[in-house]
This record gives structure tokens, C-alpha cells and sequence, in this order.
């Protein structure tokens, strides 16, 4: 695919998503998919320096709050520009303000890039363990400057009153999230184009082998820095509206370590090789973050967050979309044939009903009053590792797998029944015969023969071949 | 106005000491990522762990906290060398693949915070012991023993273990292992297993970390992550595998710190170190010490 159809396309879904928002109308909706299009751009920007080059950066949280006090000083810039600015710039610089949000985001890219660009000109010399270490320590005294300006609030944070409607589109929150939208597709298509590009070409020779390719002739400190500089300013772009839509910045959430953990977890779980990795992580893990953050507690989720991080480069080290490639290898090696994708979604609903269980699990146990239902969530989580290993297993093609899927899930249809017992619900009624349907489908896909075909155990694969 | 020299001799004083707490806290690191080159990120959330541990027991039975974590100490050992056997297993064993390591360390430093907070909540935790309260004056100057004795057992504890990597063959094994591997096979040593016992030893020295810190101040577990940026800055001045090395550097940064703290505020301390590690890395990578 050309690179202008993509960004057609992406901004093609970009806009459909929007109005398909727009038709559901719950203003919740938009609050929560901001942050999830926050997380798709933040993703997206680490990968293109994690993933692309293999320089890891602790210090997304530090680029992103960049973005949103460079936003800050520029709003109360606005708002008293008699006593900042002489006299003569005063009127050129209230007619320019202020600043629409496009506007900020540009600048916010702008100084975030600089401030990538001398970061990595100072550490980038060096082993790469030294930059990610000074990419920890520039988010340290990024904060301590922070907090130690009285300008944008010091530690005591700024209100940012956001007007309460735009002309057009209507609210402002919605105003907001087609601005994340568009800046989400940027984004990617920013990191599809670099992808198939010479400098693209260039990251991956630097993230394979650094030394090769500088005897090779890559000129492999330019690259980096231009790696740096796109990602941190993207980072920072992702920031720049993040003041109007939190209302009240500080330090301490600006910075906070889960804009870190989730920027690094998010490709490495996504994949990070290839643009729709962090794509898939941020939508995953950031929609179950939005889940979780609703049903148990914050810190709970950013538990969940860890623990997949840990998993998936334990188990999958290259993510979702490695594991996706690696089964259509073995597969269906030619052209992606029906076979493969019966087992692809199969694997995808077993790892997404094991992950749901997990948070649902999780909910009940923690907030269960008495045993059984702590018990029961204990139980529920044991069953979702099941489901997660079946998935595992299905897509890692070991002969197990086949027995294990059709076995957790004929376990999890008297479950559902005992659920709907429990607990008769229109929505449970709904949901869980939904799921008892699907479970049974499953179980006869299984028996394809084809299918059985394939999971034999490699031995005898080869005999009836 | 006088300069307050008084003040000025104080605030060195207390930088030393708070520099011998620091050395305990980067000997882990020197070992770990100075010594076998894993950039164990995770270590400040393990000095935390090591600090609650000293909090339950002292809360519960009333022990010292710097004897307890001398009794921990083979748990963490043990834990130290499961995380190496998991790290060894999954990373390191298929080649120089840095990236998925350091995500690995930093998702271990994230789960440990967030379980501890999801254990003890946010509320500072302190300790008990009858040294805590008590300050010995020597003329203007004042010697607080919650800085003293851990202090003075630190640097003691980096002592033994000096003695031990220069002294035992065990000990000579672990600074071979970095640079030569072959070398050390064709001795007849696994390298594999050299490495299991450093970084169980690495580990170790959080537990002892761990109970000094909470002496020293109360603890909450995010106060860990201040403590990344500072290890790594004492261990990159130290000149990364010398434990005197990391000694010097870590009393260096104690006292710029302190004086910082005294005459500029505390709230710019946290960025003398990161500073300093900025400069040290901008400028002279090897280290004070190196080569």
C-alpha cells in the first residue's frame, strides 16, 4: 500500500470513529478515548526510537509534560501579555493570542524535539544503557525545574479554564478528541512512512547491529538523533493538549510514571517492529486500563500493566504482531488462507476473554466482603490464565493446545450458567449466552480436521504428509 | 552578613554520612550492572522491599532494623539469583538483546511499587530504635546517629565486600567474569553460576539498603524511584566496577547535595544527581576512577 491511500484510510477510520462517538453522544466516550489516543500517539512515538532503533526511553513522562507546561506558559503568556511582553510586541502578540490548539501542539512538538534532539546528542555516544538511564534522570530534573518555577505553577499546579464550547463541532471535549484523532493518525502514518523509508531502513541497521552499520558507513549518530528528535517531539505534540483536558496541571501528574510504563509497554506488548504494534497494545491495554481504572482502582491496573509487560517479554518478545507472524510462517506460509484466520480469531478471543477474566477476577476479589466471592474471583483468574495459555498455545502451535482450548472452554459454559443463575441480569443474559454460543462454536471449529492436521505433534505431521 | 561556616561545616558533615548511606545504596548497582553489565533498574524497588521487611519485623517483634536485615539477607540472595535465573533464561542466553531486558527490570521495579502500595498503602512507615532519637555533639558540630550508624555499617559492609571480590577466588571469579568468559571456563568455573552468586549478592546489599534508609527516613514505596537516578549517577562517577570508586563518589554526592539542600532548598536536591550523572556521562564516561 502507498503511503498517501494509507494515510487516506487511517484518516478515513479516524473520522468514522469520531462519528460513530458523536452518534453514541455519552461525553464519558470521549474522556476515555482521549486518553486511549494519548496513549496511541505516545506509543507510537517511543517505538519509533524504542522499536525502530532499540534505544529505550524511561523518559516519555518527561517529553509529554514538555508538551503540556510548554502549553501552560504559552496560555499564561496569553492571558497577561501587557506585563511580559514591551510595548511595542504587545499588540502583535495579542493579536496572535491565543493560541489555538494546533497551534500549541506544533510549539509543543517543537521544543520537546529540541529538547530530545540535546538529550541525545549528549548521551547518544555512548552504550545504549547509558541513554536510557539519562532518559530517568532528564524526567528527575525536568520535574525539579517544574516544581521549582513559580511561572507555571511550581508544585502547586495550574488551572487552564477551557472554554466550554467551539464553534462547529459544539462541546470541547469533543473538540479535543478529534484533535487526538488527527494527531493519532499522524502519527502513524508518520511511523509507516519512516518504516518503509531509507531511514528506516537505517533505525533497523543501528537496532540489529550499531557497529556493523556504522563500519558499513551508516551515519548512525545522525540517525539517532533524528530518531530522538521525531519521537520526543511527537511525544511532546501528545502533551500539548493535555492541560484543556485535565483543567488543572501539576507536576506530579504531568510526570507521572504511568505515562513511562505505558509508552514502554504498550509496543513491547503491541510488537515493536511494525506501526500497528503500538497501535494494538495502546488500544488493548489502554482500553482494559480504562476497564479496570472504573471497576477496581488505579493502582490495580497499573499492576496489570506491569505484569503483561513482564509476560510478553518473557513469553512473546515480539509482541502480539511477532506471535501473529511467526504462526502465519508455519501456518499458511503462502497466502493467508481460512484455516489460519478460524485459528487467529479463536486465539484472539481466548486471549481476550483471559485478559477480561483477569480484570473481572481481579474486581471481585479485591472488593469481595466475603470468602466465596473472593474464592470465586481467585477461581476466575485461574480459569483466564488458562484461556491466556490456550492462546498462547494455539498461536505457538503446540499439540497441546487444541485439548486445552476445547477443555477450558467446555468448563466455562456450566460457569456461564451458574453466572446467569446468579446473577439474572438483562445484560448478563445477554453477554454470557453470547459467550456459551461462541464457546460451543468454537469447540466444532476445533474438530476441523485440517485443523487437527496441523496441531499434530511435528513427528507425525511429517508421516502423513 | 557572615558566611555561616558553622552551617557550611554541618552540611558537609551530614553530606559524608548521607554519602556513606549512598555507597550501600550503589554497591548493588556497581556489582550488577557495573560488574556483569545487567541494567538492573529495578534495584531502588528492592531496597524498598528491603526497607518494609525491616519495618514489619521491627513493628511486630520489635527487632533492630539493621539486624534484621542482616538476618534477611539469604532470602535476598536467594531472590537475587531466581531473577538472574529468569533474566539468564529469557535474555541473556540468546545474545545482546538490551532492549527486552531493561523492559523486564523496569515491569519488576513497576510491580514491586505498585504491589507494596497496594499492601501498605502511601503512608510513610517509620521504625523504632533506641539510636534513632539520639545526637552526638562535637563542638558546633552535630553527628545524628541515624545518619552515623548506617553510615559507619555500610561502609563496613562494602569493606567485607571488597575484601571478598579482591581476596577469594569466588570473589576473583565475579570481576573476571565481565572480562573474560572463555578465560573463566577453561578454569573449570561456570560462568553461569559465578554470575547467579554476584548478582544474589547484588541483591542482597539492597536488603541492608533497605533497613538503612528506612533508619534514616520514613518511607513510602515511590520513594524508590529518587534513588534511580542517584545510584546510577554514584555508580557511572565511581567509574562503574570499583566499589571504592563508587565510595568516593557516592560521599561527592552526598555533599553537594546536602549543601544544596542547605542553602538552596531541598526541592532542588533531586536534581543535583541527575545533573551530576548528566555531566558525568556528557563529559567523562569512565567514571572518576576509570580507566
Amino acid at each position: 500500500m502507498r503511503n498517501p491511500i494509507f494515510f487516506i484510510i487511517a484518516a478515513a477510520v479516524g473520522a468514522s470513529v469520531f462519528l460513530i462517538a458523536r452518534l453514541i453522544g455519552n461525553d464519558y466516550l470521549f474522556f476515555a478515548g482521549y486518553t486511549v489516543l494519548q496513549f496511541i500517539v505516545l506509543a507510537t512515538a517511543w517505538n519509533i526510537l524504542g522499536g525502530y532503533c532499540g534505544y529505550v526511553n524511561f523518559g516519555s513522562a518527561a517529553f509529554f509534560a514538555v508538551g503540556a507546561y510548554s502549553t501552560v506558559a504559552l496560555h499564561k503568556l496569553g492571558t497577561n501579555i501587557d506585563r511580559y511582553a514591551s510595548e511595542a510586541l504587545a499588540p502583535l502578540l495579542k493579536a496572535a493570542m491565543p493560541f489555538s490548539i494546533p497551534t500549541l501542539t506544533i510549539i509543543a512538538g517543537i521544543v520537546a524535539g529540541l529538547i530530545g534532539f540535546g538529550m541525545g546528542y549528549l548521551t547518544l555516544r555512548l552504550r545504549g544503557a547509558f541513554f536510557a538511564i539519562a532518559t530517568l534522570a532528564l524526567a528527575v530534573v525536568l520535574q525539579t525545574l517544574i516544581v521549582n518555577w513559580d511561572y507555571v505553577g511550581g508544585s502547586r499546579g495550574a488551572y487552564i479554564i477551557r472554554p466550554q464550547e467551539v464553534p462547529i463541532i459544539g462541546s470541547y471535549i469533543q473538540y479535543l478528541f478529534l484533535l487526538m484523532i488527527a494527531l493519532a493518525v499522524i502519527a502513524l502514518t508518520a511511523a509507516r512512512v519512516i518504516e518503509r523509508s531509507r531511514l528506516g531502513y537505517g533505525f533497523a541497521t543501528i537496532r540489529d547491529d550499531e557497529l556493523a552499520a556504522e563500519a558499513c558507513g551508516v551515519p548512525t549518530l545522525k540517525l539517532k538523533l533524528i530518531a530522538t528528535t521525531i519521537s520526543g517531539g511527537l511525544m511532546g505534540m501528545a502533551g500539548a493538549s493535555f492541560p484543556y483536558y485535565i483543567g488543572y496541571l501539576e507536576p506530579s501528574s504531568a510526570f507521572g510514571l504511568a505515562y513511562a510504563v505505558n509508552s514502554i509497554a504498550m509496543p513491547m506488548i503491541g510488537g515493536t517492529t511494525m506501526w500497528a504494534g503500538p497501535l494494538i497494545g495502546a488500544l488493548l491495554l489502554g482500553i482494559i486500563q480504562q476497564v479496570a481504572t472504573v471497576t477496581i482502582s488505579s493502582a490495580v491496573n497499573l499492576l496489570i500493566v506491569g505484569l503483561l509487560l513482564i509476560g510478553f517479554v518473557i513469553m512473546a518478545p515480539n509482541g502480539i504482531v511477532g506471535m501473529v507472524r511467526d504462526f502465519l510462517r508455519v501456518a499458511a506460509p503462502e497466502r493467508v488462507d481460512l484455516r489460519a484466520v478460524k485459528l487467529l480469531t479463536i486465539a484472539g478471543y481466548c486471549f481476550l476473554v483471559g485478559l477480561g477474566g483477569v480484570v473481572f477476577g481481579l474486581s471481585a476479589a479485591m472488593a469481595a466482603k466475603n470468602s466465596a466471592l473472593t474464592s470465586l474471583g481467585t477461581f476466575t483468574i485461574v480459569l483466564s490464565m488458562v484461556y491466556l495459555a490456550a492462546a498462547y498455545g494455539l498461536l505457538k502451535i503446540e499439540s497441546w493446545s487444541p485439548y486445552l482450548t476445547k477443555s477450558v472452554l467446555a468448563v466455562s459454559i456450566p460457569l456461564s450458567i451458574l453466572f446467569i443463575w446468579l446473577d439474572p441480569s438483562n445484560f448478563n443474559v445477554v453477554a454470557l449466552t453470547i459467550s456459551i454460543v461462541i464457546d460451543l462454536i468454537v469447540i466444532w471449529l476445533l474438530q476441523d480436521r485440517e485443523i487437527k492436521q496441523l496441531y499434530q505433534p511435528i513427528t507425525q505431521r511429517r508421516a502423513v504428509s | 552578613m557572615d558566611f555561616p561556616i558553622e552551617l557550611l561545616i554541618n552540611a558537609i558533615i551530614a553530606g559524608i554520612l548521607l554519602g556513606g548511606f549512598y555507597a550501600a545504596v550503589t554497591a548493588g548497582i556497581s556489582i550488577s550492572f557495573g560488574i556483569l553489565d545487567i541494567v538492573n533498574i529495578a534495584h531502588p524497588a528492592f531496597i524498598i522491599l528491603g526497607a518494609y521487611i525491616a519495618y514489619i519485623v521491627n513493628q511486630t517483634f520489635g527487632f533492630d532494623p539493621i539486624l534484621t536485615s542482616i538476618i534477611v539477607l539469604p532470602a535476598f540472595f536467594a531472590l537475587g539469583a531466581g531473577i538472574y535465573q529468569v533474566y539468564y533464561n529469557s535474555f541473556e542466553k540468546y545474545g545482546q538483546d538490551a532492549l527486552r531486558g531493561l523492559a523486564f527490570f523496569f515491569g519488576l521495579l513497576f510491580v514491586t511499587e505498585v504491589l507494596l502500595i497496594l499492601v501498605f498503602g502511601v503512608d510513610y512507615r517509620y521504625v523504632q530504635a533506641d539510636y534513632i532519637d539520639k545526637t552526638i555533639r562535637l563542638g558546633f558540630a552535630d553527628l545524628p546517629l541515624r545518619m552515623l550508624v548506617p553510615c559507619v555499617i555500610s561502609l563496613l559492609m562494602i569493606g567485607a565486600l571488597q575484601l571478598f571480590l579482591s581476596r577469594t577466588f569466588t570473589g576473583r571469579a565475579i570481576m573476571a567474569v565481565s572480562q573474560d568468559q572463555l578465560a573463566l571456563q577453561l578454569m573449570a568455573v561456570d560462568p553461569i553460576r559465578i554470575k547467579t552468586i554476584a548478582f544474589g549478592i547484588a541483591i542482597a546489599t539492597a536488603s541492608m539498603a533497605g533497613a538503612f534508609l528506612i533508619v534514616i527516613q520514613p518511607i513510602e514505596p515511590s520513594v524508590g524511584r529518587e534513588f534511580i537516578g542517584r545510584v546510577f549517577a554514584i555508580c557511572v562517577l565511581g567509574g562503574l566496577q570499583s566499589l571504592p570508586g563508587t565510595v568516593i563518589a557516592a560521599i561527592l554526592l552526598g555533599i553537594v547535595e546536602s549543601l544544596t539542600a542547605t542553602f538552596y532548598g531541598p526541592s532542588w536536591a533531586p536534581a543535583v544527581a541527575f545533573g551530576f550523572l548528566l555531566l558525568t556521562l556528557a563529559f567523562r564516561p569512565a567514571g572518576l576512577l576509570g580507566r
